[in-house]
């Protein structure tokens, strides 16, 4: 009696990944990023890397975007509105971390006005190593956090505590 | 009608599925066309059908503040009006399976009920950016809507009917409309791209100014309808403008080649022009487009009065 009912739901699920590993929009933020790694991002957008052959696209609006791209550290004023931006997105919903101000804050690791790297605001899906990484890293990147969807593996969804408010 | 033509012909069109896939077809057709002009390996082909499952399976957010029924109902009415118009229209070489005298005009508002609806859809939302594209959209609405009419008046007032049948009938058995009437083809192949807010129309969606224009606070399933909506326009009126201007329905195979064409012409507008301020777009359309397509009428008035 189950039988058929699992197998449907079974080839839904499949479809369902299937297109969304082949559909995956982006939307980019730059939280407090020298702009190396954004001139990287736009780089890779050019027709020479032409990364709609993989289905990905660019949008404006967080409400169309599957994953959220960001570069640099999270500065005070930036944490507001990344959150914002990643709450905006509708489910389900992935981040990519460009750039290694984002994994570790890099050079900009204990200055003043830094909250800190982009995990501690956000749970991250996949990071792009590099200072700027280059367009094929980020194209790399994309293409394993992909793999990693098709595998239905994610980290678990868990906003890290503990982000110093205090100067 | 034979038995046979009428099984086709219902198995294709209500049936709807056909023709959203036809209509993502088409659209990964001008997609793919605009990459290879730009030197790009461009999208697979089935992007559009990945996009749109994606969508579909995807969450929907109702921002606060929003009218439900005006939310969830807009692309649902979007959608519909463009699936009536292909009841009308000459979809994929096949005759159209209804039609009644003045069936022209209804699918022509049947096409612009999803302007509409987008219009709305921004009108409703409580962004800046959706109000901002809204308002673009209606304004495109009004400057492209007349001389769209009229271009494609051209041919029903050279079969004297308003009827689509009619006038792809009397356009297969006649010179190509093209030849007679290039004035109204040109204007009613820009008219398209207005219609479709296709580059270099595409102020009211413009990704760089205003987010993603009427739709920035859609997601999910609302999207879909609209993109769906879309893509079967984008059929709808392609077929329309073959049949009345390259010579009628004729074979399917042939028709589904004219349409393919007007696809690439489309596709290397796109790729070649940049995007319209809106008040460039409307100055375009009053002061050329409209005249032009006004004239060509005059003297196709003047020419049969002379004749007959
Ligand atoms: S990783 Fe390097 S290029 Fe990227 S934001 Fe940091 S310092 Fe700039």
């Amino acid at each position: 009696m189950n039988f058929p009912q699992n197998y449907v739901s079974q080839l839904m699920e499949k479809i369902t990944t299937w297109a969304r590993i082949n559909s995956p929009w982006a939307i980019h933020f730059n939280s407090g990023s020298c702009n190396g790694c954004d001139i990287e991002i736009l780089a890779t957008l050019t027709p020479r890397y032409d990364i709609e052959r993989f289905g990905i696209k660019l949008r404006g609006s967080p409400r169309h975007a599957d994953v959220l791209i960001c570069t640099g550290p999270v500065t005070r004023q930036a944490r507001e509105r990344l959150l914002r931006t990643y709450e905006q997105m509708p489910e389900p919903k992935f981040v990519v971390v460009v750039g290694s101000c984002g994994i570790s804050g890099g050079v900009f690791q204990g200055c003043y006005n830094v909250v800190g790297h982009i995990n501690e605001v956000l749970p991250v899906d996949a990071f792009i190593p590099g200072c700027p990484p280059r367009p094929e890293a980020i194209i790399d990147g994309i293409v394993k956090l992909l793999a990693h969807i098709q595998r239905g593996t994610r980290p678990a969804l868990v906003i890290k505590p503990g982000v110093q408010e205090a100067a | 009608m034979t038995p046979l033509a009428a099984l086709l012909s219902i198995m294709f069109f209500p049936a709807g599925i056909t023709l959203i896939l036809s209509g993502m077809l088409y659209e990964w057709a001008d997609r793919k066309l605009v990459a290879r002009f730009q030197n790009r390996i461009g999208p697979r082909w089935f992007q559009p059908l990945a996009d749109t499952i994606k969508l579909l399976t995807k969450e929907e957010i109702k921002p606060q503040g929003l009218k439900s029924l005006l939310f969830y109902g807009l692309p649902i009415v979007a959608l519909t009006g463009a699936l009536t118009a292909a009841l009308y229209a000459p979809i994929l070489g096949f005759s159209p399976i209804y039609s009644f005298p003045g069936d022209l005009i209804v699918t022509l508002y049947m096409l612009s009920l999803m302007t509409m609806c987008i219009g709305l859809a921004g009108w409703n939302g409580s962004s800046r950016f959706s109000l901002i594209g809204a308002t673009r959209s209606f304004t495109q609405l009004f400057a492209y809507e007349a001389p769209f009419l009229l271009a494609l008046l051209g041919p029903a007032m050279a079969a004297n009917s308003w009827v689509i049948k009619d006038v792809s009938a009397y356009a297969e058995g006649h010179y190509w409309m093209i030849l007679t009437q290039p004035v109204g083809f040109v204007i009613a192949l820009i008219g398209l791209m207005g219609k479709l807010e296709l580059p270099p129309f595409d102020a009211p969606e413009a990704e760089t100014e205003i987010v993603a224009g009427a739709l920035t606070e859609y997601s999910g399933r609302g999207l879909a309808l609209f993109h769906i909506g879309k893509s079967v326009e984008l059929v709808v009126a392609v077929s329309l403008v073959t049949a009345f201007y390259l010579g009628g329905i004729g074979n399917p195979l042939l028709f589904l080649i004219k349409t393919l064409v007007i696809v690439l012409l489309m596709a290397l507008l796109q790729a070649m022009l940049t995007r319209l301020r809106i008040d460039q777009t409307v100055g375009l359309w009053w002061r050329y487009g409209a005249l032009l397509a006004l004239l060509q009428i005059l003297i196709l008035i003047l020419l049969k009065g002379w004749l007959a």
